[in-house]
């Protein structure tokens, strides 16, 4: 109960914090480019291969179901865009910048560079967290659209070279499915999940006990949380968008 | 390199990419190459904006969008129709509509997907113009049809029970008729099986061959000279009474008591 109550004001201070200027955009910059550009190729690595899985899975159950596949295009494109692409590429986040973001900010913990911090006058909260909140929402948007388009892409690929559908036929198998406000969607999820991993990471961080260990433990701790929250996360906005369709 | 221009790249390779997926998605059509026409229906049994537009089954647009107009009336036959369907129609396929040219709502595919079906004019008819409004046909309603059938049926129960007993006569009536045609039919097979009826009828058929002979033979000029010749005898004979007739036999020296 303590956590929840520590969270609860640690995440109202970070709300508060973010919305006060001034930004100190070099530091911003920097923590997007950490987020982004070198998450960049395990996220769309990893979302091909889920774009393939989907691809021959979704041709499996149909042709199990309906005994014919001609409907994967398009079922394919909207679970990807609806889930696979934000949810997975939001996982793989957490656990590359997430439990980075909690190992740095614990370690700072444990040799007291936090308190440090304090004494110079220097809001930790300000100084720590609000430059990789705003990069991991900038982020978790721009890598979400990306890693779905890719992921797409993919689909695409995989259901000319296994399914025999052309691209014309998967855009226009597409089309019957998906619209822009699924991407939108898609977008929207991507910058939360991105929001959720800086501030369990960094509260995580902060409440590091001392020793290896107690990093090591902050570091397990904040990747769970950040999954776990990202799964709930993922189902209530998936309860709130399914009112607009 | 620079963490800016890094996420600049980035940035843009994203945008790059949102704007090719909403070209692909159709949403996006900076190269338009099309021209607007406004349906109106009553009931357009399900359409949604960016429903294909078809003309002889190829696409050739996809619904613009769809409103409500409530004081709309057709402005050539004063009909109100509260329902216009802007569609788009590509350049290459504007020829084949003319004004003869029929919207339909139809439905295809494994999913149902509604679409609009237009069929091509004759040549006779002229173009329409982009931007007109026409008339189109409303899809026959099933659930109208299902409540119709539901409130027929509901009538003929009605009816049934009300008329209970009157129905049942009459189907006992009927079912007596059909006992009494049964035997009817019955009785004549009997009866032409009988030697007596068939001896009538061999007789009838006979008279009847003979009346059909003798008719054909008064037809003949022979018999109608014959049938004139006792015509005019007769004529002749009809002024003459009792002695007349007696002196003209003594005359004859023919002896007889007469009258």
């Amino acid at each position: 109960m303590t956590a929840v109550a520590d969270f609860s004001v640690y995440l109202l201070r970070s709300l508060k914090e973010t919305f006060t200027p001034p930004y100190r955009y070099k530091d911003i910059m920097s923590q997007l480019e950490f987020v982004s550009w070198q998450s960049l190729p395990v996220i769309l690595f990893c979302v091909s291969f889920a774009a393939i899985v989907t691809i021959m899975e979704s041709s499996f159950h149909m042709k199990l179901v309906v005994q014919n596949d001609a409907l994967v295009p398009g079922f394919a494109a909207l679970l990807i865009l609806r889930e696979l692409g934000a949810v997975i590429s939001a996982l793989l986040l957490t656990s590359r910048v997430g439990a980075g973001l909690a190992a740095e900010v614990g370690s700072m913990q444990v040799t007291e560079q936090i308190d440090a911090l304090r004494m110079l006058g220097i809001d930790p909260v300000r100084f720590l967290v609000v430059p990789r909140f705003l990069a991991c929402i900038a982020g978790g948007f721009l890598l979400s659209l990306i890693a779905n388009l890719v992921c797409l892409y993919c689909a695409m690929l995989v259901s000319e070279l296994s399914l025999g559908y052309s691209p014309g036929a998967f855009l226009t198998g597409m089309r019957a499915f998906v619209d822009f406000q699924d991407l939108i969607f898609a977008t929207i999820k991507g910058a939360t999940f991105g929001a959720v991993i800086p501030l369990v990471s960094c509260f995580f961080g902060f409440r590091c006990k001392s020793g290896a260990e107690g990093v090591g433990l902050a570091t397990t701790n904040s990747v769970v949380v950040s999954s776990v929250a990202i799964i709930v996360l993922d189902f209530v906005l998936t309860y709130i968008f399914s009112h607009f369709y | 390199m620079k963490p800016q221009t890094k996420v600049g790249i980035l940035f843009l390779g994203a945008l790059v990419m949102l704007v090719i997926f909403a070209f692909a998605l159709g949403s996006l059509q900076p190269f338009s190459n099309s021209y607007e026409l406004k349906v109106a229906y009553n009931f357009a049994g399900g359409i949604e904006v960016g429903s294909p537009v078809r003309v002889m089954g190829i696409k050739v647009g996809k619904v613009r969008s769809i409103d409500f107009e409530p004081e709309f009336k057709m402005p050539t036959t004063g009909e109100e129709v509260k329902l216009l369907i802007v569609i788009s129609v590509d350049k290459t396929a504007w020829p084949t509509i003319r004004k003869d040219s029929q919207f339909f709502i139809n439905l295809a595919g494994v999913i149902g997907e509604k679409f609009l079906e237009i069929s091509p004019g004759s040549l006779e008819q002229p173009e329409l113009s982009p931007g007109e409004v026409v008339r189109g046909q409303d899809p026959p309603r099933i659930d109208q049809l299902i409540s119709q059938s539901y409130a027929l049926a509901g009538k003929v129960l009605e009816f049934v029970n009300r008329n209970e007993g009157s129905v049942i006569q009459t189907i006992e009536t009927m079912n007596k008729l059909v006992v009494n045609f049964d035997k009817m039919l019955k009785q004549l097979e009997r009866t032409s099986k009988d030697p007596e009826v068939h001896r009538i009828v061999k007789n009838l058929s006979t008279i009847m061959e003979d009346g059909a002979f003798f008719s054909q033979k008064l037809r003949t000029p022979e018999a109608q000279k014959t049938m004139a010749l006792i015509n005019d005898l007769i004529r002749r004979l009809e002024p003459l009474d009792g002695p007349a007739i007696k002196k003209f036999l003594q005359q004859e020296g023919i002896k007889a008591k007469l009258f």
